[in-house]
Formats: structure tokens, C-alpha cells, sequence
């Protein structure tokens, strides 16, 4: 199975940049198709405008020319018959050559060729104004014949001729710039679409590349997720697995404990059983001493004094003492076996009340020793073993009360929170403390700390962290010597028949 | 004709030396009854049930068990001779054990112990628990009355 947990690899990190760099360049290119079509389409309004310009020039040289024939017209007109509105219309037309010569110029600014066509075509114009202008004078001066003759003699036809091809060398120019920028707005035109499609088919990639990573990712999620979900089921049956092969050690070592203990105190019997019989034979002993020493003082001998009245007593002082002390330590092991194999019922705990009722218990001799027992309002309540909690409890405090420093005024603190599921229980004091040292040590068996010169076997700490592990908690210290003590019991708030499993 | 006849003392006990110790006790409770002494729990059910000279031929007696043996727990034994169809049925038995576990006391009694004592370290105590039997052996003696006239 993959593991979802592990570092990417480097080829993997090495994939993942290169799907990000691709996306990346993928929408920065389609950016820049953006600009490029945008710039084009301004491009081709442009040219458009340009057209544009062009469709007016050759208005204007259309204008031009109409009124070159209208003035040309209108002078005939005057010469066959004297009408005052020909003239009228010759004067007006001929007032409106000069501005559309000016437009003219005007507009053909940007092209030297065309202007040197305009310059051409008003040079002419003036020419043929000016000989009109002379031929109408004539007529109006009532010169008519002379006017007539001159009409067949004068340069006014070669001039309208020559005023034509001037306006269609300029209409020619016109074409051939229209051409350029018909041609230039249709490249425009293709650039235009053909960046279109391209920006069409960036997309198609871009947004199916997208599609593919977004699916690729979801599949991988959905994979990791599967693995996670799988391992978690995998860690809760390896917890049930774990939790059934410790209940079985620690029932192996329940029974272990009370085989052997069992099995030590059958010979115990036996040493205590023949010592006290010793005794009794040595007290006999002894008064027989007494008897013979008061009648026949010289049957005695000094060692055989000394063995009655002082060895014999002596070692079975000491054989006693042994026997009881061992006696003791085996009951401990017994007790403990038994206390492990003891069924845990949980029930809903008042825990200021407990601890209350673990405080007055103690109470004659905090009293006597001038303690002061606080008990912090509001512990939080718990479900456990309402026997097992008392005898932890009761250990720890009676331990604080046993161990308190003479020099200073005791006091005794007990307090308690809750972080998440798991109640924490503290139990302060200012007694001679522990060695940090010593801080796993006086959870062992047997195991003592500190100036031995207080009565006990070393069995309490043992006791209460084995009952702490049924209840499925932890119990530790913390502490230096001479600063008091801290001892602090983490329990869950609410005790699972199958949570106590470490005892 | 029961009633003249002395009640013998049996002794299931593996461990020489609590049997010496026993023993020793009730001789000084001044009780003179025989003592057999057995340290294996199948040699003991032999004598019991098939010994000519043994209760069930012959006479009342007491059994003073232990509860760990070699071969078999004290238990089966005392099961099998407080069983419905044993003729030894309604002979006292006194469990002697070095345990003072409630539950296995509890079961002893359920199967029909008559007395239970545990073999305190405390060697004083022990000796007079057995001395007490000395009292008891006077006790026992009394049902047999009614059976020898009927």
C-alpha cells in the first residue's frame, strides 16, 4: 500500500512544478493573445478611419471636378445667351473652387505625391477660372462676339482636358493608397482571426490541461483519503489486537503472583511454624540452666550459658523479624494480584464529595499535625471505580500526610481540570519532596525513596499506579527535594470497560 | 457401638513440616486419637474409600485437608467425598490452607466443608486453631448416636 503520509518524492515534486509552471504559462499566453487581439482590433480601426479618409478625398475630387464642368458649362451658357442667373451660377461655382482646392490640400497633407497632383490641378483651375472669369467679363461688357471668338481661340479646352487628367491622376493616386489599405486592413483582418483561433485553441488546451490536473488531484485526494481511512481502521484493530495480547500477559502475571505468593508461604509456614517451636524449647532450655546453676553451678560452662541465654534467643529474634517482614511482603504481591483481578465497575463519580470523604479520613492527623487540607471547588466529576479512585487518592494524601517536613506549616492541595476526555487530578504538598531521581522508582514495588524513617513496605505508589493503569490512567510525581511534591493522576472522564488495559 | 469407638484423624498434607506442626498441636490439645498421615491426594482417597482399616469400613473419622497437593487440588477431593453417593458424605472436613482468598473459601464451603482454616504465618494463632479442634472432636461424635441405635 502506498503510503499517503510520506514526503512527496522528488519525482513527484518535480511533476507537480511542471503541471503548475504548464497552467501558468498556459493562461499567461493566453493573456498575451488577449493583447494581441485587442491591439489588432484597434490596428484595423485605424485602418479603417484611413479608408475612410480615402472615400472622402475622392468625394472631394469628384466635387472638384463637377464644379470645374459646372463653371465650364455656365460660361458657355452666358456666351449663347445673356441670362443674368447663368451668371449668377458661374460667380457661385466659381466662389467654390478655391475652398475645395483648400480641402483638398488639406486633406492630401500626408501624401507628397498627391499634393504635387492637388498643386497641379489648382494651378490649372486657377488658369481656367482666370480665362473663364476674362470670357464672362467680355460677354457682360456686352463684347459678345469678341467674347465668342476668343471662346474657339482660348486655352479653356486643352485646360478642362488637362483639369480631367489631373483629377484622375489624383483619383488614381486615391486608388492605389485605397488599394494598400484595403490589402493592409484585410491582413489585419486574417491577424485578427487567425490570433482569435489561436486564442481558441490555447484555451481548449488550457482549460482540458486544468480539467485533467483538477481530476488527477481529486483522484489522488480520493485515494489518500481511502489509505487514511483504511489505516485508521488498521490502527484501531492493532489497538484491539495490542489491548487483547496485554490483557492476557497481565492476567498471566495476575496468576503468576498469586501462584507465588501462594507458593512462598507454605515454607514460611514451616520457619515461623519451627521457630516458635525453638523457642519454646529453648525457653525450657534456659530454665533448666537456671535449675543446674542454683543446685550444681559447675555442671556449667560458660559457652553453654551464653548459647541458652543469648544466641539461641538472638537468632530467633531475628528469624521472627525476617519471617514477618517477608510475611508482609508477600501479602503486598498477594493483595496486589488480587486487586488487579478485582472487577472495575464504573459508576458516576462526585468527585468534591469523594475527595472530601478522602480528606476526612486523614483528618485526625492533619488536625493533630496542624495541616491544611484545601480542596479546589468544582473538580470535575468522572465515571470510574469508585473503590479504585478512593484507594489512589487516600495513598497519595495519606503519603503527603506521612511525609510532610517538620520545619514548616503543611499544607495539602487537591485540584483538578479537565483537558478534552481526560480529567487531571493534582495532589500539592509541601512536604520534604522527592528526589527527581527517585520519580519512576517509588512507582516500583517495594521501592522507597528519601530518609527511610517512616514505617511502610513500599507497596502504596505500586499499588495506586497499577490502579490507575485498570482505570486506564497514568500517575506520575513532580517534584525536588525539599520543595514539596506534586502528584498528578490523568484518568478518562468517562472509563470504557475495555480502556483498562495496562494494569 | 460407634460411640465407643475412637474417631481416627486423617491428614491430607503434602509439606512434612505443616503436618508435624499439626500434628504436634493436637497432641498438646491433648486429643490421643490416631493420626494418618497421607501427602499425596490419591493414596488419601485409596485409604478412604478401600482401606479395611479406613472410615468408610471402619469407624467415624475427621479430615483435615489441604487444599494444594501434588497430584490433585485439594478441592476435587473434598468434592468427591461430600458427593451425593458417598458413604463418607456427612464425615467432617477441615480445610487447612494457606490461603485466605474470600472466593475459594466461599467454594470450599459450597461443596461442604465443615471448618475452614487458613495456616496463619503467625505461628500462635495457628496452634491454637488447631488446638480448638480438640473441642470439635468432641462434637462430631455426637450424630453418630442416633445412626448406632437404629
Amino acid at each position: 500500500m502506498r503510503n499517503p503520509f510520506k514526503d512527496p518524492t522528488l519525482s513527484d515534486r518535480w511533476f507537480n512544478r511542471l503541471v503548475v509552471g504548464a497552467v501558468a504559462l498556459g493562461f499567461l499566453l493566453l493573456v498575451a493573445v488577449g493583447i494581441v487581439a485587442t491591439s489588432t482590433i484597434l490596428q484595423n480601426q485605424h485602418q479603417a478611419r484611413w479608408v475612410d479618409h480615402t472615400y472622402r478625398v475622392h468625394r472631394v475630387i469628384a466635387r472638384f471636378g463637377v464644379l470645374e464642368e459646372r463653371l465650364e458649362a455656365a460660361r458657355r451658357g452666358y456666351l449663347l445667351r445673356d441670362e443674368p442667373g447663368l451668371s449668377t451660377t458661374f460667380q457661385d461655382t466659381a466662389r467654390e473652387i478655391e475652398p475645395i482646392v483648400a480641402e483638398l490640400r488639406r486633406l492630401s497633407a500626408d501624401n507628397p505625391r498627391q499634393q504635387a497632383n492637388v498643386n497641379d490641378a489648382a494651378e490649372l483651375a486657377r488658369e481656367h477660372l482666370r480665362t473663364l472669369t476674362h470670357s464672362v467679363a467680355l460677354v457682360r461688357q456686352g463684347r459678345r462676339a469678341e467674347a465668342i471668338a476668343s471662346f474657339n481661340t482660348d486655352e479653356s479646352l486643352p485646360l478642362i482636358r488637362a483639369i480631367r487628367k489631373a483629377a484622375n491622376r489624383m483619383t488614381a493616386e486615391e486608388d492605389r493608397l485605397l488599394a494598400i489599405r484595403d490589402a493592409e486592413q484585410r491582413a489585419s483582418l486574417t491577424l485578427f482571426f487567425v490570433t482569435l483561433t489561436l486564442a481558441g485553441v490555447l484555451l481548449v488546451i488550457v482549460a482540458s490541461g486544468s480539467l485533467w490536473i483538477i481530476a488527477h488531484y481529486t483522484r489522488s485526494l480520493t485515494r489518500s483519503r481511502d489509505a487514511l481511512r483504511l489505516l485508521n481502521e488498521d490502527l484501531e484493530g492493532a489497538v484491539r489486537e495490542r489491548t487483547i495480547e496485554l490483557q492476557r500477559a497481565n492476567e498471566e502475571i495476575q496468576r503468576f503472583a498469586y501462584i507465588v505468593s501462594h507458593d512462598l508461604r507454605s515454607p514460611l509456614v514451616n520457619v515461623t511454624g519451627f521457630t516458635a517451636e525453638l523457642e519454646t524449647a529453648t525457653k525450657r532450655l534456659a530454665r533448666m540452666m537456671d535449675r543446674i546453676e542454683t543446685q550444681a553451678p559447675g555442671l556449667i560452662d560458660e559457652e553453654a550459658r551464653l548459647a541458652a541465654r543469648e544466641d539461641l534467643p538472638e537468632a530467633i529474634g531475628f528469624i521472627r523479624s525476617s519471617t514477618q517482614k517477608m510475611d508482609r511482603l508477600i501479602n503486598a504481591i498477594l493483595r496486589l494480584s488480587r486487586e488487579g483481578r478485582r472487577t472495575i465497575t464504573p459508576e458516576p463519580l462526585d468527585m468534591n464529595a469523594l475527595v472530601q470523604g478522602v480528606a476526612d479520613m486523614v483528618r485526625h492527623r492533619t488536625d493533630e499535625l496542624g495541616i491544611e487540607v484545601t480542596i479546589q471547588p468544582g473538580l470535575p466529576n468522572i465515571v470510574s471505580d469508585r473503590l479504585a479512585i478512593e484507594q489512589i487518592l487516600s495513598n497519595i494524601v495519606e503519603n503527603a500526610v506521612k511525609y510532610l517536613d517538620p520545619d514548616r506549616q503543611g499544607w495539602i492541595e487537591i485540584r483538578g481540570r479537565t483537558e478534552g476526555s481526560r480529567a487531571v487530578f493534582e495532589i500539592a504538598d509541601n512536604g520534604r519532596g522527592i528526589d527527581p531521581k527517585d520519580h519512576e522508582r517509588i512507582f516500583d514495588l517495594f521501592r522507597r525513596s528519601g530518609r527511610q524513617d517512616r514505617p511502610g513496605e513500599g507497596i502504596g505508589l505500586a499499588h495506586t499506579r497499577a490502579l490507575a493503569y485498570r482505570l486506564g490512567g497514568t500517575i506520575n510525581v513532580e517534584s525536588e527535594l525539599g520543595r514539596g511534591a506534586i502528584f498528578r493522576i490523568n484518568l478518562p472522564v468517562a472509563f470504557m470497560v475495555d480502556q483498562g488495559t495496562l494494569a | 457401638m460407634n460411640y465407643h469407638q475412637p474417631v481416627n484423624i486423617i491428614l491430607i498434607e503434602d509439606d512434612e513440616g505443616h503436618a508435624r506442626l499439626i500434628a504436634k498441636n493436637i497432641r498438646r490439645a491433648g486429643i490421643s486419637n490416631g493420626i494418618q498421615h497421607f501427602t499425596d491426594g490419591t493414596s488419601a482417597l485409596a485409604y478412604l474409600h478401600e482401606a479395611p482399616d479406613g472410615p468408610t469400613h471402619n469407624g467415624p473419622a475427621l479430615i483435615l485437608l489441604d487444599l494444594n497437593l501434588p497430584d490433585m487440588s485439594g478441592i476435587d477431593i473434598l468434592g468427591k467425598i461430600k458427593a451425593g453417593s458417598n458413604p463418607l458424605k456427612r464425615t467432617p472436613v477441615v480445610v487447612l490452607t494457606t490461603t485466605d482468598d474470600k472466593i475459594e473459601i466461599q467454594r470450599c464451603y459450597d461443596l461442604g466443608c465443615n471448618v475452614y482454616i487458613t495456616k496463619p504465618v503467625n505461628y500462635e494463632s495457628f496452634a491454637d486453631a488447631i488446638r480448638q479442634l480438640g473441642l470439635f472432636l468432641s462434637v462430631i461424635q455426637v450424630p453418630d448416636l442416633p445412626e448406632a441405635d437404629g
